[in-house]
C-alpha cells in the first residue's frame, strides 16, 4: 500500500532527520521509499518540510499534493499545510507549540506535547523521534525493531547515551500512538 | 547484484562518476547541486583522484579542460546560473574535441531565479550550451538509479565522440533520496588514457596538439564533422521510454521529474478508462523525433507537453514532429513551485475530457 508523509516545522526541529529515518527504515524492511527535502536558504529557523512516500512497489511519482499523514511541529506549519492532508488521514501535531483548535474534523488528529515530553526524558532534541514513535504506534507503517536498527546505524559514531535517549523517546512515542491506533 | 544504498540523486551522481572512472572534479558551489562537489571532495581523494573547488565557475570548467587534455576522466557540475558562466569553457571543450561530463541540476530562472527546483534549462541544454553552434549529447534521467546508470556510461560516449556530455536533472531529483544499486568500479589505467591525450604523447615526436584555435578551412571541416556526428547520434543514440502509447488518443510528452508525475497521472486516467500514454525523452539531444513523428494521427487527438517550467520549452521540438496533425497543449509549474500528482492529473484530464465533449 502506498502511504505519504509530510513532516513540517522550522529548521532545527529535526524534520529532515525524522523523514530520512522513516524512509530508511521502510527500505530496510524491503519496501520502496522516496524522501524529498524542501527548505529555504536559511541555515536555522527557516521553514522546513520533507515528503516521504512509502510503497510496496516502485514509486512512480515522489510528488503527491495531498498526503496521508501530516506531521506539524509548530503553528506556522499547521496554518500553511493543514489542508494538505487527505480526508481520513492522520494529522499529528506538536501540542507544545500548537495551542489553538485544529480545524479539521475529517482527519484523525493526534496532538501530543512532544517538546515537553522530550524535556522530561532529558533532551529537547528527541522531540522528532517521539513523533515518529507516535506515528508507528498509531499506524504501524514500519516496525519498531527495524527502526531501532536504523537508529543504531545512525548513531553508531556517537556516545551510547545518544542511542539510549532516542530509544527511550521512541518508546514513549509508541505508547502514546498506541492509544490512537487505527484499526 | 550491485551494492544497494539509499542516496540523494546528487550523491548517486557523484558516486557513479567515481565508479565510471572520473578522477578529476572542479566546480564552484551553487544550490541545488552542492551534494555533488561535497561528496566528491572526500570521495575522489580516496581513489587517488583530485577535487578542486575553483575560485569561480569559469576557472573550474577550464581546469576540467586541462585534466581532460591529459586523458583524465573529468567533470564539473553546477546549476543554471553557473552553467551560463561555464558556457565559454564548454564551447572550448567542444572546439578542442575534449570529452568531459557536465552536470546541470537545474533550478528556477531566468537570472538568479530561485534556488528551488525547475526544468528551466531545456533550451540552453539542447540548443546552445555555449557560443559557436555546437551540441552535446544531453541525458535527462528521471530517477537516482537512472542517473547512476547514465553517469556511469557518460565517458564512454564522451570519449567515443571526443565531445562533452551533459546530464540535465532538476533540483528535485538531485535532492530526492531513493534506493540505488551501484555498479562495480571501472578500472582506470592512466597508461591507457585515450590515444590523442597529451599524457600519451609526452616525450614523443609529434606535431599535433590540443587546441581550440584553427585556421578557416580546418575549422569548416571540423564543423562539418560535428554535423555528421549529430546525425549519427540521431541514428544510433536516441533513448526514449514509450508507455501505453499503442492505443493512446492523448500522448503526454515529459522528461525528468515531470515524466514521473505524468506517469502517475496516466496510470490513474487509464484506470478511469481514458486512453492516455506517455513518451519520455531520455536523451533530449538527440531528441526522440521518430517516437512523436510516427504516431498514428488518425487516432491521436492531442499531445500534452508537461514540464516544470513556464512556458514549456520542449514544445517547439514536439511541434516540429507533430506537424499540425493534432493540437499540442502544455501544462507546467515554474519558478520553484513544484509539479504535483493532483495538479498534473487534473490538467491532463481537463484536456482529455474536454476533447471528448
Amino acid at each position: 500500500m502506498k502511504q505519504s508523509f509530510v513532516f513540517t516545522g522550522s529548521g532545527g526541529q529535526g524534520i529532515m532527520s525524522a523523514g530520512i529515518t522513516l524512509a530508511h527504515t521502510a527500505i530496510d524492511m524491503g519496501k520502496h521509499a522516496t524522501y524529498l527535502p524542501e527548505y529555504g536558504p536559511e541555515q536555522r529557523g527557516g521553514s522546513a518540510k520533507c515528503t516521504v512516500v512509502i510503497n510496496d512497489d516502485t514509486i512512480v511519482s515522489p510528488l503527491p499534493r495531498m498526503c496521508d499523514n501530516l506531521i506539524v511541529m509548530n503553528e506556522v506549519a499547521l496554518a500553511k499545510f493543514i489542508d494538505d492532508v487527505k480526508p481520513g488521514g492522520v494529522l499529528l501535531a506538536n501540542a507544545s507549540r500548537i495551542k489553538g483548535e485544529i480545524e479539521r474534523d475529517d482527519v484523525r488528529v493526534i496532538a501530543a506535547p512532544v517538546d515537553d515530553i522530550a524535556l522530561e526524558i532529558g533532551d529537547p532534541r528527541v522531540a522528532n523521534i517521539i513523533l515518529l514513535g507516535i506515528l508507528i504506534g498509531a499506524t504501524e507503517i514500519v516496525s519498531k525493531e527495524t527502526l531501532i536498527e536504523s537508529l543504531k546505524d545512525k548513531f553508531k559514531d556517537k556516545k551510547p547515551q545518544v542511542l539510549e535517549m532516542n530509544i527511550k523517546a521512541l518508546n514513549s512515542g509508541i505508547e502514546i500512538g498506541e492509544q490512537h491506533k487505527i484499526n | 547484484m550491485g551494492e544497494k544504498r539509499f542516496m540523494k540523486g546528487n550523491e548517486a551522481i557523484a558516486e557513479a562518476a567515481v565508479r565510471g572512472g572520473c578522477r578529476f572534479f572542479a566546480g564552484y558551489p551553487i544550490t541545488p547541486q552542492n551534494e555533488i562537489p561535497e561528496y566528491l571532495s572526500w570521495r575522489l581523494p580516496e581513489v587517488g583522484g583530485v577535487y578542486v573547488q575553483g575560485e569561480s565557475e569559469i576557472s573550474s570548467v577550464n581546469m576540467v579542460y586541462g585534466a581532460s587534455a591529459m586523458g583524465t576522466r573529468a567533470m564539473t557540475s553546477s546549476s543554471g546560473p553557473g552553467i551560463s558562466l561555464k558556457a565559454e569553457g564548454i564551447s572550448y571543450l567542444a572546439a578542442a574535441m575534449l570529452p568531459a561530463l557536465v552536470v546541470n541540476i537545474s533550478r528556477g530562472g531566468p537570472g538568479l531565479g530561485s534556488i528551488q527546483p525547475a526544468q528551466s534549462d531545456y533550451l540552453q541544454a539542447t540548443k546552445a550550451l555555449g557560443h559557436g553552434g555546437f551540441h552535446c549529447m544531453v541525458f535527462a534521467p528521471n530517477s537516482a538509479q537512472e542517473a547512476v546508470d547514465t553517469v556511469y556510461e557518460a565517458w564512454e560516449y564522451a570519449e567515443r565522440d571526443r565531445n562533452p556530455v551533459l546530464v540535465l536533472m532538476d533540483g528535485c531529483l538531485g535532492n530526492i533520496m531513493e534506493e540505488v544499486e551501484l555498479p562495480p568500479m571501472k578500472e582506470v589505467i592512466p597508461e591507457e588514457a585515450p590515444e590523442w591525450s597529451l599524457s600519451r604523447r609526452n616525450g614523443r615526436d609529434y606535431q599535433g596538439n590540443i587546441t581550440p584555435i584553427y585556421t578557416e578551412p580546418i575549422l569548416e571541416g571540423l564543423n562539418a564533422m560535428a554535423g555528421e556526428m549529430y546525425k549519427a547520434w540521431e541514428e544510433d543514440d536516441v533513448k526514449v521510454e514509450e508507455f501505453m502509447v499503442d492505443d493512446a488518443e492523448y500522448v503526454v510528452v515529459a522528461y525528468g521529474i515531470a515524466s514521473r508525475v505524468s506517469k502517475e497521472a496516466v496510470l490513474k486516467l487509464r484506470e478511469e478508462g481514458y486512453k492516455v500514454g506517455l513518451i519520455r525523452p531520455i536523451t533530449l539531444f538527440p531528441f526522440p523525433k521518430k517516437s512523436i513523428h510516427d504516431l498514428d494521427y488518425s487516432r491521436v487527438k492531442g499531445i500534452i507537453d508537461v514540464e516544470m517550467t513556464i512556458p514549456a520549452q520542449m514544445r517547439d521540438d514536439i511541434e516540429l514532429q507533430v506537424l499540425e496533425r493534432c493540437p499540442v497543449y502544455e501544462y507546467g509549474r515554474s519558478g520553484g513551485c513544484l509539479l504535483d500528482d493532483d495538479g498534473v492529473y487534473e490538467a491532463i484530464k481537463d484536456i482529455v475530457a474536454g476533447g471528448e465533449a
